[in-house]
């Protein structure tokens, strides 16, 4: 169901006016906790007010736990949520520049326009200097470029990442934070000498913090994700595929990706380990049927825009891993058809270019088409400029129209 | 001053608030929120107007050049309305005045200089953390990304270990 626009649920030309309106929330309730006050904001670092942490913490628990129910109930497809991607380095790197940034101005950047809208002018300065920052990073990008597209883990978790479920996580991490709420109240009191009696006027929070470490126990102990068995897909759908054809992509195709060097497909060799390490297609990954459903794969399987192709020898490991795969519900999955000893027949079986004057052009151009792959993989994709420019004067011009699907 | 640090709003409930806004846009455009990305805009636009061959020189201005006007983003959109929503909130709990907000032990110039620098690395620090603490950390938090978590570690933890040397500005 959600999210709401990139599952066309809300007109996308209406994206801006939601933005307008989401960021009226966002700087209302920014100002309102006083967070246009770098005062206040620093106060986190020096336990004289520890405002930031609280509002922080509490936003981020808020929406983790309504991600987490929501995405558990199927109302919220995560495949279409924008995960943070992570740069192992970079992140880091920027994290460390901006807490000097924190302690040095005293604002963020999202605070820091809320306290210029209220007429700080020392946050005036700081938007300024922030410019300042984003230009400087534009001027060296070639420099740094190395460190900021560098070590790309993928838009992982960090459950996956510490081995946890996601249900342990977030518990762990709203205990952690209801216990960082008490102490740093504590220590803010010692430090502006609250008396008892103030204190003893403060609201309680047990109630809220009660409910939410009991909504987030309930969480551990429900079944298995509830969406992987809605999207599981029945059998006797997927084998009405493998009959249809629609599960095959036909080696030409797979033959025209890699000699373009593109990055539309991922291919997965299925066969073992040793195989794949004595050959395998070019980009290729492996990983065996039974490691299909392995968590550490979901992100490369969600991403729906591309086509996954498994491939084998011939079609077998391939199809057991295009099952297991499809069944758990990941979206267009392909079978390479005849595996690596149809691909290699069709293109190594005569190295000879046709008499192309016998053939219909829809021969023809298939013929070229195996012709030039053939011409680089042999040559290991080095194709001298004289041959091709030789090629393009023989070849008339409509038979560069190479049949995408075909074959199978 | 007492009035006025007394009316703000709890803070617990202003992050339940905060945390209801960041579900809602992930309810509903499938994204966090963030306030770097667009200064970055911003920047980009103005350099590659004004300065075209030069901006023609560096990938950081491709998106400006491969046809995307950076002004018509969710994340430019989304600080204008934190403008918006800080002046509603600003102008009715009447805190709207021209003022330096400093430590208690430093002069002006020197608050200045300092925000202007502390502006300078933070507007830096976000592009490597791919989002400042609304857009990486917040928003990362919500989605228990893990660079998002790591970058908001990365900011506090530098934050806490540093402070102590920049204890003059604000104590």
């Amino acid at each position: 169901m959600a999210p709401l626009i990139p599952q066309g649920i809300i007109n996308p030309e209406l994206t801006l006016f939601f933005a307008l309106l989401l960021g009226i929330g966002f700087g209302y309730v920014l100002e309102q906790a006083g967070f246009s006050s770098a005062k206040k904001l620093a106060g986190v670092f020096y336990g004289y007010d520890f405002v930031v942490l609280r509002v922080f913490f509490t936003a981020g628990i808020t929406a983790m736990t309504g991600i987490l129910f929501f995405s558990y109930l199927g109302w919220l497809d995560m495949n279409f949520v924008f995960v943070n991607p992570t740069f192992l380095y970079s992140a880091i790197l920027g994290g460390v520049i901006m807490g000097f940034g924190f302690i040095m101005g005293g604002y963020c950047p999202g605070t820091g326009i809320v306290a210029a809208v209220t007429g700080k002018t020392d946050a005036m300065v700081f938007v300024i200097g922030m410019f300042i920052g984003i230009f400087v990073f534009g001027h060296f990008y070639q420099s740094f470029e190395s460190i900021y597209t560098g070590h790309f883990l993928g838009n992982i978790f960090v459950y996956d990442s510490l081995g946890m479920s996601r249900a342990w996580f977030a518990l762990l991490l709203a205990v952690v934070a209801i216990m960082a709420f008490t102490i740093t109240q504590m220590i803010e009191d010692r430090i502006n000498k609250v008396s008892p009696e103030q204190i003893k006027t403060r609201p309680s929070y047990m109630l809220p913090s009660f409910l939410l470490v009991i909504a987030l126990v309930v969480f551990l102990f429900l079944p298995e994700e509830r969406r992987s068995n809605m999207r599981e897909a029945r059998p006797s759908e997927l084998l009405a595929q493998v009959h249809d054809n629609e599960a095959y992509i036909s080696t030409h195709r797979v033959i025209l990706e890699i000699k373009n060097g593109r990055d539309e497909l991922i291919l997965i060799d299925t066969r073992e380990q040793s195989e794949f390490e004595r050959f395998t297609l070019p980009g290729a990954i492996n990983i065996r049927a039974d490691e299909i459903l392995q968590r550490h794969w979901r992100p490369l399987f969600n991403q729906d825009h591309r086509q996954k192709v498994f491939f084998g020898n011939g079609n077998s490991s391939a199809m057991q891993a295009w099952f297991t795969a499809a069944r758990a519900g990941y979206d267009n999955v392909y079978i390479l058809n005849g595996g690596l000893n149809r691909m290699f027949s069709e293109l190594f079986v005569d190295a000879e270019m046709p008499d192309t004057t016998a053939y219909n052009l829809q021969d023809r151009s298939n013929a070229r088409f195996l012709y030039e792959a053939r011409q680089f993989f042999l040559e290991g994709g080095l194709v001298d400029e004289q041959a091709d420019r030789r090629q393009r004067i023989k070849a008339p011009e409509e038979s560069e129209i190479i049949p995408v699907i075909g074959g199978c | 001053m007492s009035t006025i640090r007394n009316n703000y709003m709890n803070p617990y409930l202003a992050g339940f608030l905060l945390g209801m806004v960041l579900l809602a846009s992930y309810m509903i455009a499938g994204r966090g929120l963030g306030a770097s990305g667009a200064a970055r805009s911003v920047v980009v636009t103005t350099v590659a107007s004004a300065a075209p061959e030069y901006a023609e020189q560096s990938p950081f201005y491709a998106e400006y050049f491969a046809g995307v006007n950076p002004m018509g983003s969710w994340l430019v959109f989304l600080v204008i309305g934190v403008i918006l929503g800080a002046f509603l909130s600003g102008a009715m709990a009447n805190r709207m005045r021209f003022s330096v907000d400093r430590g208690p032990n430093i002069r002006v110039r020197t608050r200045m200089f300092f925000a202007l620098g502390g502006g300078l690395l933070f507007g830096l620090g976000a592009q490597f953390g791919r989002g400042c603490t609304s857009g990486s950390a917040l928003s990362g938090m919500a989605v228990l990304s893990t660079g998002g978590i790591l970058t908001m570690m990365a900011i506090f933890g530098t934050g806490y270990l540093i402070a102590y040397f920049f204890r003059k500005l604000w104590t």
